[in-house]
């Protein structure tokens, strides 16, 4: 076993009142590949921000080839070797390939007026693709790269500058298709055999087999386990079940108990070009339908068509039996669907506010007295009921949602979606970023809200979909896949959302 | 943070700014006894209800974080029209009914040219603008409009006075409590400042931020009309440069009323006009002359919005920490 590029010993991090890494320890080696597994809210990406310096850990050691570190800044990381590639990298689509790589370092010299050496610029692209053969035209615009392009020239930005000795890269693959995956495997090996040392966010667990030599499963926080492929093949040992843990059945509330009722919303054929295809389905009452699918699979475009903000190219809508057409999120809030959107810090919230102003924002007709006033006091009174039965904490009406963790963020936009009383309610990726208790309470509020209403909940997180969903169908590439006979085991569910395929 | 601390930090922010008041009132009074007569305290407050009701305006188009750089332009050519209709023997609310719905159109033409067109503002803004102060030479070529201005009785709006306070000061405190209502207790106003700070997410919660964002421009467009009328009817006459120093002032006074008191609102305007125009009527008496009034004031903005700021708030507090440390330091190594 040679010694470990890097390590990290008793790293702990708190964000307020959670603690969101307690004693992770973790090291990996040069030249191997090593999966960092766990589900969202697991401690991962507060721990891979903490070795890429974009935070700061409150406690523990790094030490880089032996060595401590404390990073203050991304250049910290940078220039002990750590290099990470974000999950969405940030390129410039106008610019080639090759300049993106060597954006800000065109010369050695960093004057106003230094001059750009388009000919050192071209040695040095040369020696790094000789290091690296990877089939890429790197004078092509950013813009015209397919996604696994874009992913290589943001690797080969990553360990273009500095000597590189570990590399992030955090879920590579969820935008990439099953051909582009091999090709970003293939550099991943070339890296590799030059030493460097990969660490591999993903959520897709067959990869780990695949690709890694190692892997850690963060849980709750910290890392409990650490073992090589061959050990946990050896041992036969089930990532999943690591990664949940024992417990973790538990926040997932029971399912109906009662056959569903009346049919709420009907979707017939609808079609959005570029997105999606052919979508059919009904939402009824008193149950939760669930749709998985991945980044890119057309979910987030299907729920915004529902919801009026980019309204389908074809296709009808029935809203308790009457066709409906909502060309405006206004007109969707006035017949009763309410969206939780993926992105609630773009889309969901006005950060800069307390709860006691977004909650009423999506029905101030609820709120309105008259023409002109507000019932200020009735407003606080709901705000206050409401931010209670989702369990804001901290209960304050007047912090702003800004001052919130990412799980008491999604309640006030829960509060939001109660105060509008709508009949159907479609949640897009409710837990990304909140921490397992504000989850559970999250999943327990759905599971009331359906016996009001008919209840969509959009993921790209399979267990999350088959754990709260009473019916699930999945979205692959814009077409919907359902079971051919009843309903979709997870691994069932798990298939079709990745592969597009019934496994049944 | 809690409500009550949230209450604490406004009435300190408050207080600070009835403190800012006193001393820059008593350092003008000091430099000049003449600023705190009677004349002179008229004098500023006719010329915070001009200021004023242009910066109003502004306000509208600040809380939905947009900018408008066409108040000057407007007030030129709306200044004409009025001016022409006076001029053409017509009573003084058709003058004014005919300057609020051209400006209502200029604003319309704007916002919907930003809001609907996406447009980018400032480039807008200054097109209109620049329209606007060619078009406001279209009726005399320039030459001043002063006809019938007397009979019509628009010098009323300056000399007339109503329970002690001069009726265009009225006519301020008027619009504000309306605009103050507005903006602070109703849906509307809720609408217009989720606009401003978060636009998917009120577009997402089902406000028209569109709407709201072109209704902006018309507010400022109108409130820049009614800041002119009241020079108009302070000078007696019309002339193309009339709006020519109501922009400088009611972006100070927005921006620095917002630095001050925390936020753009409605009463922050209000507060941060005050301090503009005691500021700029007491130069005015010490014979500053006009033409350095802009960048004084303009100077008054920047210094005032990074005293104010937390960012230049948090770095100077990091050079005290880092200079304490370094002293600590050294003294540890002696």
């Amino acid at each position: 076993m040679a010694a470990p590029v890097l390590m990290a010993s008793d790293v702990s991090k708190r964000f307020g009142p959670v603690l969101a890494l307690r004693g992770v320890d973790f090291h990996v080696e040069p030249g191997e590949v090593h999966a960092l597994l766990g589900i969202n809210g697991a401690g991962k990406s507060t721990f891979i921000k903490i070795l890429s310096g974009i935070i700061q850990k409150d406690g523990g050691r790094i030490t880089v080839a032996g060595a401590e570190v404390t990073f203050r800044t991304p250049e910290d990381a940078i220039r002990a070797g750590i290099a990470t590639v974000q999950q969405h990298p940030e390129l410039v689509p106008d610019m080639s390939g090759l300049d993106n790589i060597f954006l800000g370092r065109e010369s050695a010299s960093r004057g106003l007026f230094s001059r750009i050496d388009q000919r050192g610029l071209e040695r040095r692209a040369e020696a790094l693709l000789a290091r690296f053969p990877v089939a890429l035209d790197l004078w092509q615009e950013v813009g015209r790269m397919s996604a696994v392009e874009r992913e290589a020239v943001a690797i080969l930005q990553a360990i273009a500058g500095e000597h590189t000795r570990v590399l992030i890269l955090d879920e590579p693959t969820s935008t990439l298709t099953e051909v582009e995956r091999e090709d970003l495997f293939a550099l991943m090996g070339l890296l590799k055999a030059q030493g460097i040392a990969i660490i591999y966010i993903t959520h897709q667990l067959e990869e780990v087999f695949a690709i890694a030599d190692s892997f850690s499963v963060f849980r709750g926080g910290t890392c409990v386990a650490r073992m090589t492929v061959a050990e946990a093949k050896a041992g036969d040992v089930s990532l999943a079940n690591l990664m949940l843990g024992e417990a973790i059945g538990d926040i997932f509330p029971p399912r109906a108990e009662t056959p569903p009722g009346a049919a709420v919303l009907e979707v017939e054929d609808f079609c959005l070009e570029g997105d999606f295809r052919g979508i059919s389905l009904t939402a009824r009452k008193g149950e939760i339908l669930g749709i998985f699918g991945l980044v890119g699979s057309g979910c987030d475009e299907f729920a915004k068509a529902v919801f009026g903000v980019t309204p389908p190219d074809r296709g009808t809508l029935r809203l308790h039996g009457q066709p409906v057409s909502l060309r405006s999120p206004r007109q969707a809030l006035d017949a009763g669907v309410f969206l939780v959107p993926g992105d609630r810090r773009t889309e969901g919230l006005v950060l800069s506010r307390p709860a006691l102003f977004n909650v009423p924002l999506a029905n101030l007709g609820r709120a309105a007295a008259g023409r002109w006033g507000l019932k200020r006091r009735r407003m606080q009174g709901d705000a206050r009921e409401l931010t209670g039965q989702v369990a804001l904490h901290p209960p304050s009406l007047t912090t702003p949602a800004s001052g919130f963790s990412g799980g008491n963020q999604q309640k006030i936009v829960l509060a939001k979606g109660l105060y509008s009383q709508a009949d159907v309610y479609i949640f897009v990726e409710p837990t990304v970023g909140v921490d397992i208790g504000a989850r559970a309470k999250i999943y327990a509020l759905m599971r009331q809200l359906s016996r009001e209403a008919a209840v969509i909940v959009i993921s790209s997180d399979c267990d999350e979909v088959h754990g709260v969903a009473d019916r699930t169908l999945a979205l692959h590439k814009g077409r919907q896949i359902e079971p051919a006979v009843g309903t979709f085991s997870r691994d069932a569910l798990l298939m079709a959302g990745i592969m597009g395929e019934v496994t049944q | 943070m809690s409500g009550l601390q949230d209450m604490a930090r406004q009435s300190a922010r408050g207080l600070g700014f009835l403190a800012l008041v006193a001393l820059v009132g008593g350092a003008l009074a000091l430099a000049e006894p003449r600023f705190l007569s009677a004349a002179s305290l008229n004098g500023i407050a006719r010329h915070m209800a001009a200021n004023g009701l242009a910066a109003l305006g502004l306000t509208f188009v600040v809380i939905v974080r947009k900018f408008d750089l066409s108040i000057s332009g407007v007030a030129a050519f709306t200044a004409m029209s009025m001016g022409a209709v006076i001029a053409a023997g017509a009573p003084l609310w058709l003058a004014v009914a005919a300057g609020i719905a051209i400006g209502a159109v200029i604003g319309l033409i704007s916002g919907t040219a930003i809001s609907r067109f996406g447009l980018p503002d400032i480039v807008t803004t200054i097109a209109v603008g620049s329209i606007c102060a060619g078009l406001a030479f279209l009726y005399t070529g320039g030459r001043s409009i002063f006809q019938n201005f007397f009979q019509v009785g628009i010098t009323d709006l300056n000399d007339a006075r109503l329970l002690g306070l001069g009726v265009s000061l009225w006519i301020l405190l008027a619009v504000y409590a309306v605009a103050w209502f507005v903006m602070h207790r109703t849906r509307t106003g809720m609408a217009f400042y989720a606009t401003g700070e978060n636009q998917v997410a009120a577009h997402f919660s089902g406000i028209a931020t569109r709407r709201y964002i072109a209704l902006a421009y018309v507010m400022c467009a109108i409130c820049t009309v009614l800041a002119v009328l009241l020079i108009l009817a302070e000078s007696g006459n019309a002339e193309t440069n009339k709006g020519a120093n109501l922009m400088m002032p009611a972006y100070a006074g927005v921006f620095l009323g917002a630095a001050i008191l925390g936020g753009t609102s409605v009463l922050a305007t209000l507060g941060g006009i005050l301090l503009i125009t005691m500021l700029l009527d007491g130069f005015s008496l010490m014979g500053v002359p006009y033409y350095y009034s802009d960048g004084v004031i303009s100077l008054i903005l920047l210094a005032g919005v990074l005293a104010f700021s937390d960012t230049a708030r948090g770095y100077l507090a990091g050079l005290v920490a880092v200079r304490a440390l370094r002293r600590a330091r050294s003294g540890g190594k002696a």
